[in-house]
């Protein structure tokens, strides 16, 4: 012991010294020991399988991206119209920021909590924080639209290739950073029932005020369309001349932001204005240090030994403040109520469903200002409803994820699986039509009545959709489970072969309903789509039921599996 | 002949080419407190989790209460309690609603279910919590309220594994009051734990599994008698504690005693 003691005491507890260099190997070697264990089971072979299909899948979409960002940049720099450039770092800020929220649930993050228990300096804790799980799917995409970006400007002023590339790369730092940052204060401010409900708050004003920003926008159009109210604005004025005046400040201050940082430095680059492009890097450094901060308290109480749980409020009730939700006492009722309760309690779920109500106000908005009849805008209310579906996929395709070691509650209660699913369905069914009616109803606000025969497309779609998520769900949940945790929305195991799976079965069943609509359109008969669709949802309900049929056998098969994966410890 | 509360015969359970649990056959009378003792890794959590039909097992068969036991037969589900080895909790769920689903789930009436949970909440003194979500109970609140979880309707027979495990001693002594109430009313309880001294108080009956095969089984008193008479001068007025027998019957398992940590001060 001896020994061990003296040579603790020699070695540095420097980030960078060999003591925190041999943490960084070992956990390098755990992880790969674990990738290469997990590939000795059949499903975690096909779980590697499709960790490889994804990076490929966003890869390319990275690429796609890329080469749109690139071909921006090239246009933009060989016109030497500078000024748009920051349109090009913001989309790159975008996704590097609001990806990881979005895909928080899919993706699988290294929890580094349980390297506390060994002599780990707060410096390597923040190192590995920011290190591990750096090949993620915003960092794949940003860093492609990075490249992309760059590939642009060297193209169109290949004399600006070594400064831009190093502009970029700082970008990319303080993107990676504040991406950390924003997603560790997040999961703090959710861990705690006052704050959750702010949070909340701020997610629906934020809705609210994306309904009032594209009237406001829209409104504008319509006045420099009209020539204006005074026959002002007839002729390019400049951007910030078409704008209303209250973006103008927002406009002032963007070259401030960090994008237009960046933007700037290649714009003084472009201009040999050398000191003042290290100006505008200095101050995205200043950026840099500021995301750090935020990022190094996060984790200097994690550190500490702060566990984020939801803690409710401290004051004690004596009174019974816990009723029934549902009447009746049977496993139906119990399963629902318990989900009803648990939902509420989970931002990562109420996010699912609320994200895509979201999406759809921006959609049906971009559709209104830009294309008021069109062949777009008669598949806009399907759609609108189909994107209600999306964030329904991990709650369908993943139903016993959020049980934990309470699994184990459900096999040993004398409740068949199939009750439970069916319960489970019953709910994410009935919350799906409500979220799609909203869909459809924001749909209906924001772009007019549907033609009649097309909502009751619709609708049929939905009816065949339903059951058939809800069938493959099921079956994916007993055979591919992976464990959620409810109380925060990084740091999440995921499945990556679920989730492909799962947007498989999402395209098919969008695909169907399209090709059907498509079809009948083509013969002249719309009409026909709806029978068509119903009978197709006939199919589904037939193979539904018989899923919830057999889903014990298939559950009792794959038993051992279920409560292995779902009462791992956190 | 009364039927037993459980009957195993040639129970195997192999994973891969291990095999943790080899030809158990084993039966624990109605209303016997059975304790089932092992070293770590000795097979004790996979035969709970074959009784109660968490895990098939490879070969041999189960009753319970007389009828053959699998995890379709959800009648018999309705007689068992337990408290696996994971605790089987729902984190997100505060004591108040997991003990309402889990009365809910085994079909209990609305009545009854709300009446136990309330009891069971002021026996187990988790009623002051009822606010707080599980995930942040502590460990010991935890084990008091699975088993509350698995009590709560009313079963014949009883599984614990570790019941004790993380539980203060005033808590643990309620548990036993508890236990050994039910035991009174007849019911079963077939129980795990390291504790050998709270097994020798509450077991009347006792088996030993060593890795995966039963080398014991019987009645504590049989037991201390049995290897009492193969202990050289061990005098026959001299009682054998449970932890003596246990040594004796299962030692280091027949390795030999571990070298000395020099370096360790």
């Amino acid at each position: 012991m001896a020994d061990l003691i003296h040579s603790g005491e020699a070695i540095s507890s420097s980030p960078l010294g060999s003591l925190a260099r041999r943490q960084y190997l070992a956990i390098m070697w755990v992880r790969f020991r674990m990738l290469t264990n997990s590939v000795r089971s059949v499903q975690g072979a096909f779980e590697f399988s499709a960790k490889g299909v994804a990076f490929l899948i966003y890869s390319m979409m990275g690429m796609g991206l890329g080469i749109g960002l690139g071909g921006g940049a090239y246009q933009l720099v060989k016109s030497e119209h500078f000024q748009y450039l920051p349109a090009l770092f913001w989309t790159v800020f975008l996704v590097w920021q609001v990806l990881p929220v979005a895909l928080a649930s899919f993706q699988e993050q290294f929890d580094l909590s349980s390297v506390l228990r060994f002599p780990v300096s707060f410096g390597s804790f923040y190192l590995m924080s920011i290190a591990f799980g750096l090949v993620d799917v915003p960092a794949i995409l940003g860093g492609i639209c990075c490249v992309g970006i760059w590939t642009g400007v060297t193209l169109a002023r290949p004399a600006l290739w070594s400064w831009t590339a190093g502009i970029l790369a700082v970008y990319a730092v303080f993107n990676i950073l504040l991406g950390r940052a924003v997603l560790a204060w997040v999961d703090k401010w959710l861990a705690k029932r006052r704050t959750r409900e702010i949070v909340s708050a701020l997610f629906l004003l934020l809705m609210l005020s994306l309904q009032l920003l594209n009237p406001a926008l829209h409104e504008q159009r319509q006045y420099r369309r009209g020539g204006g109210r005074h026959g002002a604005q007839s002729s390019g004025q400049g951007v910030m001349g078409e704008l209303p005046s209250w973006m103008k400040p927002v406009l002032a201050l963007e070259p401030w932001l960090p994008p237009g940082l960046a933007a700037d430095g290649v714009l003084r680059v472009a201009e040999s204005e050398t000191r003042l492009m290290f100006e505008s890097l200095a101050a995205l450094g200043v950026y840099i240090v500021a995301a750090a901060a935020v990022l190094g308290i996060r984790l200097r109480a994690e550190y500490a030994g702060e566990r984020l749980s939801e803690a409710p409020a401290a004051r004690k009730r004596t009174e019974e403040d816990s009723k029934w939700l549902l009447d009746g006492s049977g496993p139906i009722a119990a399963v629902v109520e318990k989900e009803l309760r648990i939902i509420p309690r989970s931002m990562p779920l109420l996010f699912a469903m609320g994200a895509p109500l979201l999406t759809v106000l921006v959609i049906s908005s971009v559709l209104k200002n830009t294309n008021d009849t069109g062949h777009a805008f008669s598949w806009a209310f399907p759609l609108c409803v189909c994107y209600a579906l999306l964030g329904f996929t991990q709650m369908i395709f993943n139903n016993l994820g959020s049980e934990g070691t309470g699994i184990q509650t459900l096999f040993l209660s004398p409740t068949p699986i199939r009750t439970v699913l069916l319960a489970k369905n019953l709910l994410h069914g009935a919350l799906f039509c409500i979220v799609a009616f909203l869909a459809g109803v924001f749909a209906t606000v924001r772009l007019g009545w549907p033609d009649v025969t097309l909502a009751a497309t619709t609708a049929a779609w939905v009816i065949f959709a339903v059951p058939t998520n809800l069938a493959v769900g099921n079956l994916l949940s007993i055979t591919m489970p992976y464990r959620v945790n409810l109380g925060r929305l990084s740091r999440q195991r995921g499945s990556q072969a679920s989730a492909l799976v799962s947007m498989l079965i999402q395209l098919l069943v969008v695909g169907c309903g399209v090709v059907v609509m498509e079809l009948c359109a083509f013969f002249g008969k719309k009409w026909m789509a709806i029978p068509s669709l119903l009978v197709l949802a006939g199919i589904a309900g037939v193979v539904w039921f018989q899923v919830l049929a057999h889903a014990d056998s298939l559950a009792n098969r794959n038993r051992e599996n279920l409560i292995a994966t779902l009462a791992k410890t956190e | 002949m009364e039927i037993p509360a459980i009957q195993t015969r040639g129970l195997t359970r192999t994973f891969g080419a291990l095999t943790a649990v080899q030809d158990v056959t084993l039966t624990v009378a109605s209303g016997q407190f059975f304790g089932f003792l092992g070293p770590n890794g000795a097979g004790k959590s996979t035969t709970i989790k074959m009784l109660t039909a968490l895990l098939e097992p490879t070969a041999g068969s189960i009753e319970i209460l007389g009828k053959p036991f699998s995890a379709s037969a959800l009648d018999l589900k309705r007689q068992i309690g337990v408290v696996p080895e994971g605790m089987a909790l729902m984190g997100r769920l505060t004591a108040p609603e997991y003990l309402r689903f889990v009365g809910r789930m085994y079909g209990l009436e609305r009545e009854t279910v709300n009446r136990r949970t309330e009891e069971l909440l002021e026996f187990m003194q988790l009623a002051d919590e009822r606010r707080k979500l599980i995930t942040d109970f502590s460990h010991g609140m935890q084990k008091k309220l699975a088993l509350a979880a698995a009590v709560i309707h009313g079963p014949r027979v009883l599984f614990l594994d570790e019941p004790f495990e993380g539980v203060d001693a005033i808590a643990a002594g309620m548990l036993k009051t508890m236990l050994q109430g039910m035991i009174n009313r007849g019911a079963t309880i077939f129980l795990t734990s390291h504790v050998l001294e709270i097994v020798e108080r509450l077991c009347s009956h006792v088996a030993i599994i060593h890795q995966g095969r039963l080398v014991a089984n019987g009645s504590i008193e049989d037991l201390r008698s049995g290897v009492a008479s193969t202990l050289p001068g061990t005098e026959s007025e001299q009682r054998l504690t449970l932890e003596e027998i246990f040594l004796s019957v299962v030692g280091a398992g027949g390795q030999e005693a571990p070298q000395e940590l020099s370096w360790l001060t």
